[in-house]
């Protein structure tokens, strides 16, 4: 019986040593994946001989792809909620590790031809919980608010939520888009539309001044204005490995936080961490 | 001649700004069409749009455990699954078939969950959980759910290494559930969102039995998580009570002194409330090893009185009867024990597991003094378990569990004349090998 038992045991352990092929992949946010892969090109041209595959899908996705063990990386444009770093904790016997990767302003995008040039963040909130419908009530045109949000895998969309919105409900008129570049996408062609995103997708439209209340100033996301603060809603770009990262991909993340890496975060149109 | 063909020049030009005009009149038409059945999906999904995230709003989750077991000797009754049927040593058992809706509206829960195993179609959850929307801090929860004491009733069989729970919590806590109501304060942030509280108020009878008394049992746990996360180290743990009664319907009440059980017999104690109260305590560390992978050790102490009967040492739950001739005698045990449980991960895809548990149901006597006389049973032996196991991780659904349960007895009086005894003066042949396989989703 013993014997049995021994046996069962050592085959399991066989089939579990299997040497899986060294490579890096990476998953979630979508905020970051233009950076991710601007990142793992530049860094594969330099090491041939390491493969990083990089794939959005979202921040949730991502999460959820770190805890079922099928992505060695997770990017998220939002940090870990606790029940998500429970279930790491419950499969893998460890809290995660969080790497601040870059800096990021959430910017509110309408179209280039909207007059509107800055929002308070209570405006915001008005605006994304439906209480506020024209732009009028913004010292716009008047005409309806288009609504351009994304999907509830989004970080960028936890994070509005949390942080701007104070934790209520998008209006339900919101548009969920796939990815922020569809979010941009859209508000180009849409006069009345308004969006939110990473600052580095800015293309085709325009990013409001954003003020903390009625009587502050009004700051648009640069790297001053996200550096000092001033910007209301920065936030940071995280990276999350299930434990210590060693080997190739320590190499890799240190090389991301070096300023080479940096560098490329700032090209690609985000913050460096330092 | 130029004259003639400079006309006709003019006329097929005309014709041919005529023919594109009208193509663009046709294109222009088509695209209009385009834009109007663009529009129209567009209101269509928009009305679809309401039930669709609605839809989002329930979850489904699952598993199976299928496995195969084979036992030192026939019919081992045993807390690895259950007993063996006499006569045989080894079978295929499907161990559990869960199903798991869950309705999500952020702040007001559904749920339901369902058992399709061997032993028939049973509920195992159905509750509504209500969260506060002001501090988002505060719970409530009314319904069949896992009772909030310690740390392995809450932690799922289908995240658990080991393949059972302890015996310790198979007699204490059967079936894990009970019902009635609850209130969970758990600080999302500030200074005190490093502890967390539950308890409330429950039947006392299991999860699907009706109320027996008019008397509710308190169960709680306050619990602190400390985590820290520079280190990836993580302690968890808490202090557990369960504060109930169990009404006796017999005249015998049975208590320990000496060695053995003596019995009171007056009329009053038909009806009379006996104390069921156990006190525990649970630790749990997470550690991530560098380079071999995240390490887990977790510990249990319970202690307390348990009412039960002469047959059984397990959480009891008697009806009523209206003669006391027609019940059950008490018998009231000092009980107490423990488990020490080690996890490896190795890599991203093995578990190395090990696990030693201890539960004494009767702590008033010692082995050899079981079956002196004929008031102690095998009810009042004390047993270890060691478990050794290994557990991979075929993908994100799919693991394969080995594990081997090594069971130890106390051993009692030698020359005990009570003949369900004999056995007990040796160590029994019940050690039990587990191979199964999960499918989760």
């Amino acid at each position: 019986m013993k014997k049995l038992a021994l046996l069962t045991l050592t085959a399991l352990v066989l089939l579990g040593s299997v040497v899986s092929a060294e490579s890096i992949t990476v998953k979630g946010s979508d905020t970051m994946v233009i950076l991710a892969q601007r990142w793992a090109e530049i860094y594969m041209a330099k090491h041939p001989g390491t493969v990083i595959q990089v794939t959005g899908g979202g921040s949730g996705t991502g999460i959820s792809a770190l805890v079922n063990g099928t992505t060695d990386i997770c990017n998220s444009s939002r940090p870990m909620k606790k029940g998500e770093k429970d279930k790491l904790k419950i499969r893998f016997n460890s809290l995660g590790v969080e790497i601040k990767s870059a800096k990021d302003g959430l910017s509110i995008y309408v179209n280039e031809s909207n007059p509107v040039k800055e929002l308070t963040l209570d405006q915001i909130k008005k605006i994304y919980t439906g209480n506020f419908t024209n732009w009028k009530q913004v010292g716009g045109p008047d005409a309806k608010i288009i609504l351009y949000s994304r999907e509830n895998n989004s970080g960028t969309y936890v994070y509005m939520k949390d942080n701007v919105l104070g934790g209520e409900d998008f209006s339900p008129s919101a548009q969920n888009m796939p990815g922020t570049a569809a979010v941009v996408n859209a508000i180009a062609k849409d006069k009345y539309g308004v969006g939110y995103g990473g600052a580095a997708y800015a293309k085709g439209i325009r990013m409001v001044g954003v003020k903390k209340d009625a009587s502050s100033p009004a700051y648009e996301p640069t790297a001053e204005n996200v550096k000092s603060g001033n910007y209301p809603i920065s936030r940071y770009l995280f990276m999350y490995t299930k434990s210590r990262p060693t080997g190739a991909m320590k190499e890799y993340i240190d090389w991301i936080l070096s300023s080479e890496g940096q560098e490329i975060v700032v090209k690609v149109g985000y913050f460096p961490v330092k | 001649m130029k004259y003639l063909a400079t006309i006709a020049a003019i006329f097929l030009l005309a014709v041919s700004m005529r023919a594109q005009e009208a193509d663009t009149l046709a294109t222009k038409s088509e695209v209009q069409a385009v834009k109007d059945a663009v529009d129209g999906v567009n209101e269509t999904v928009l009305g679809m749009l309401p039930t669709l995230q609605a839809l989002a709003k329930i979850k489904f989750t699952g598993y199976i455990q299928s496995q195969f077991q084979v036992a030192d000797s026939d019919g081992v009754k045993g807390f690895a699954g259950g007993d063996f049927a006499a006569g045989l040593h080894q079978r295929f058992h499907l161990r559990r078939a869960r199903l798991k809706m869950n309705y999500d509206n952020d702040l007001t829960q559904f749920v339901l969950q369902i058992d399709v195993a061997q032993t028939g179609l049973a509920i195992k959850d159905a509750y509504i959980s209500i969260k506060e929307p002001w501090l988002r801090t505060f719970t409530l929860t009314s319904g069949v759910f896992d009772r909030p004491f310690g740390f392995e009733i809450s932690y799922s069989s289908s995240n658990r290494e080991a393949p059972e729970r302890t015996r310790m919590y198979q007699t204490l806590f059967p079936g894990e559930r009970d019902l009635g109501v609850k209130i969970e304060a758990a600080p999302e942030s500030g200074p005190l969102s490093f502890l967390n509280f539950k308890g409330g108020f429950f039947n006392g009878t299991r999860e699907n039995t009706v109320e027996n008394d008019n008397n509710k049992d308190f169960i709680g746990r306050l619990g602190l998580s400390l985590p820290f996360d520079e280190a990836n180290l993580s302690v968890d743990g808490g202090v557990s009570m369960y504060s109930g009664n169990v009404r006796s319907n017999s005249r015998a009440y049975w208590t320990m002194a000496n060695s053995k059980f003596t019995v009171d017999s007056s009329l009053t104690n038909y009806g009379k409330y006996a104390e069921r109260t156990y006190i525990g305590a649970d630790l749990q560390l997470t550690y991530d090893l560098p380079v071999i992978g995240g390490m887990a050790l977790r510990g249990e102490y319970i202690t307390g009185k348990q009412p039960g009967t002469a047959a059984s040492n397990s959480f009891y739950n008697n009806g009523w009867v209206t003669s006391p001739a027609a019940g059950t005698p008490l018998y009231m045990r000092n009980f107490a024990g423990f488990y020490i449980n080690y996890i490896q991960n190795i890599g991203m895809k093995n578990q190395f597991v090990l696990k030693y548990d201890e539960f004494d149901p009767n702590t008033d006597i010692e082995g050899s003094s079981i079956g002196l006389d004929n008031t102690t049973s095998a009810n009042d032996v004390k047993y270890t378990t060691l478990g050794v196991g290994w557990i991979y991780h075929w993908d994100a659904n799919v693991k394969f569990t080995v594990y081997y349960d090594m069971v130890t007895n106390e051993k009692v009086y030698s020359g005990t004349k009570t003949a369900a005894l004999y056995p007990f003066t040796n160590d029994l042949k019940d050690n039990v090998l587990t191979v199964r396989m999960q499918y989760k989703f």
